[in-house]
């Protein structure tokens, strides 16, 4: 499958790849998110070695420590601690760790079920294809954190519940954006000529249409990375997502209000955490969209 | 007109049914007899028990019940809640015209400042205002609005002691029968001096908090549809023509850079309607939104069954209108096979 593939890339002059990443790289937004999330992925993956302490573990002579800068702080927890002594930049760390994977898994998912109900809708059409998009119409008419919430009540809160959840709230709008995109591939020259050669319709779908409908569907999965992160915060934050003591950015939120006042600290990091990394994935997906989607490119 | 309202709102129909039938199957999904749930810790004898799914209709073949179910819908029927024993079209009638007024005040303080926001984004393209007003935009967007009606909280309510807490109006101070369910409104019928003012206090942070991403969503999309309209010929031919900036961008160019952001607007709305769950929960805002949450804490299906169907044939409602407006601004639409 992929030696055609590559034999275009390698033909173009830049290269696409390349041609990428100079379009990319125009955007100093783009560069600064993308440097931002490799930081963060990077955390996630050694939160391990980074981590000064357990994110569980409850250090009850040091409950409510407050950060280095403030008075009465003790440098062996740089961040300050939480209610029950737990470290918080520890916690937050392993947090990362949580949010990233819940958001990938969920984009990993949606990916390879959109690219897989969108493309079957598009070649088969008919009767196949009025029950995929009727469905997901049905999805979509209902509001995304409603049915997350309705979907949870049914199969009950934790991580692989969250992961399901938002990714089937998520769902539709992949399935569309291939589905167009092929519908509109399926058109040109290429496709009739290819299909004129004798290709076979598995070869058709896989290898001669998806490859061109993959840029709208990155920069889709890019956007909706920062959206299952947030989602899935804001099911943690309303006690329906990952369970404590699983240090989830959301859920970390959850039980601050009443030390809101008295120790604000222990509120404002998890949601700076949530704010960064979204912010980051949501510059990075603008610039990944102006470099790929050229109609919308800036001049 | 006519015919394509009517096919509109026939094309809205079978997602309701669909709706329906998802909400059905959900209480049969849900784990636990919605007896077992009912009767608690204590335990019922077998005959009560008996009873009780003949009189809830369980003894019945699941198709009738589904039956029975869409029969007492079209008649206005939602079911009862576990807890508080009333109608649930009862509870959700006078709850939802918090949601409605938050989620209208909300939208307002969005297009408010998110067209204008837009308009001078792409009048000064690149430039300081544009890179500021975007990166502002962006942030808003990536926001996780549950922290941020907390921030606002402690800096506006805790530390400054500009805005309530919680709630819609003070009720220790103030009380009166809710005529329309809109505080606003019903403060200034009660007469009573400074209701007002207390109901626009409660209404400041949470319309804040929850017109915080479509303002952002606007903002955004305004912009973009401006630097699209304003490369078209007539923009460059009001130029010629010797037109004053402000009129290029504030009439020829904003009517028809508007088209899509209505379409937006309207999108948004329908979101807002549901999203308030979060913004009412940080607020102890007494919308559906709350209600909804609490019901699954209180493991009350029957009530999280109608809510979420009312919720959602709402937001229907909502795009159902916004497609009709959409149709009335551009007739191309309209005319469309």
């Amino acid at each position: 499958m992929p030696s055609d593939t590559t034999i275009a890339t390698q033909a173009a002059p830049p290269g696409p790849l390349r041609a990428f990443w100079r379009a990319f790289r125009e955007n100093r937004g783009a560069v600064v998110g993308l440097a931002v999330v490799v930081l963060i992925v990077l955390i996630a993956i050694f939160a391990s070695v980074l981590a000064p302490h357990d994110p569980i573990e409850q250090y009850r002579g040091f409950t409510k420590l407050p950060p280095f800068w403030m008075e009465g702080s003790d440098l062996r927890f740089i961040l300050g601690t939480d209610a029950v002594g737990r470290d918080m930049l520890s916690r937050l760390m392993y947090g990362a760790r949580v949010s990233l994977f819940i958001g990938i898994a969920v984009m990993a998912v949606s990916m390879v079920m959109g690219i897989a109900l969108g493309l079957t809708a598009a070649f088969f059409g008919g009767m196949v294809d009025v029950v995929i998009i009727r469905v997901m119409d049905l999805v979509m008419a209902i509001p995304s954190l409603v049915l997350a919430i309705l979907i949870i009540a049914i199969i009950g809160p934790n991580l692989t519940n969250t992961i399901i959840a938002v990714t089937i709230v998520g769902l539709p709008r992949y399935v569309r954006l291939v589905r167009a995109s092929a519908l509109t591939e399926l058109t040109k020259d290429y496709v009739i000529a290819a299909k004129v050669s004798g290709v076979r319709k598995w070869r058709l779908m896989t290898v001669t249409v998806l490859p061109n409908c993959l840029a709208p569907l990155i920069v889709q999965a890019a956007l909706g990375l920062s959206d299952a992160i947030l989602e899935a915060a804001g099911l943690g934050f309303l006690g329906l997502g990952a369970q404590p003591p699983t240090p989830e950015w959301g859920a970390m939120l959850a039980d601050t209000r009443d030390l809101m006042s008295s120790h604000p600290w222990v509120m404002a990091f998890p949601g700076i955490a949530i704010l960064i990394t979204v912010l980051a994935i949501n510059l990075m997906g603008d610039g990944l969209r102006d470099a790929l989607d050229p109609r919308l490119r800036r001049s | 007109m006519f015919r394509f309202l009517l096919k509109r709102l026939l094309l809205t129909l079978p997602t309701f049914f669909a709706l329906m039938f998802v909400t059905f199957i959900m209480i049969r999904l849900v784990p636990g007899d919605p007896i077992e749930v009912r009767r608690g810790e204590r335990g019922i004898s077998p005959e009560r028990l008996e009873e009780l799914r003949r009189e809830m209709g369980l003894d019945q073949p699941v198709w009738k019940q589904f039956g029975d179910y869409v029969w007492g819908i079209l008649h206005g029927d939602f079911g009862t809640s576990i807890i508080s024993k009333t109608p649930i079209l009862h509870e959700f009638a006078t709850l939802f015209p918090a949601t409605l007024e938050l989620t209208i005040s909300a939208m307002i303080f969005a297009v408010v400042l998110g067209i204008p926001a837009g308009v001078i984004a792409a009048s000064r393209r690149g430039g300081v205002y544009d890179q500021s007003l975007m990166g502002l935009a962006l942030t808003g967007y990536s926001m996780p609005i549950f922290w941020w009606g907390l921030i606002l909280i402690l800096v506006m309510s805790n530390t400054l002691g500009l805005t309530p807490v919680s709630g819609r109006v003070d009720l220790i101070k103030f009380y009166y029968e809710p005529v329309t369910g809109f505080m606003l409104i019903d403060s200034l019928l009660s007469g009573q001096k400074g209701a007002f003012w207390d109901a626009v206090h409660h209404l400041i942070l949470p319309t804040i908090v929850l017109g915080t991403v479509p303002l952002a969503v606007i903002a955004r999309m305004t912009r973009s549809s401006m630097l699209e309209v304003l490369e078209e010929d007539y923009v460059r031919t009001a130029r010629a023509k010797g037109l004053s900036t402000y009129r290029i961008i504030g009439v020829h160019a904003l009517r028809n850079a508007l088209i899509p952001v209505v379409t937006v607007i309207g999108l948004q709305t329908g979101g807002l309607l549901a999203g308030a769950v979060l913004t009412e929960t940080i607020f102890s805002w007494p919308g559906v939104g709350k209600w909804l949450v609490e019901s699954i804490g209180r493991r009350d299906y029957p009530a999280l069954q109608g809510g979420i169907l009312l919720i959602s044939a709402m937001v229907i409602f909502v795009n159902l209108i916004v497609d009709l407006l959409y149709g009335l601004i551009n007739p191309r639409i309209r005319h469309a096979k």
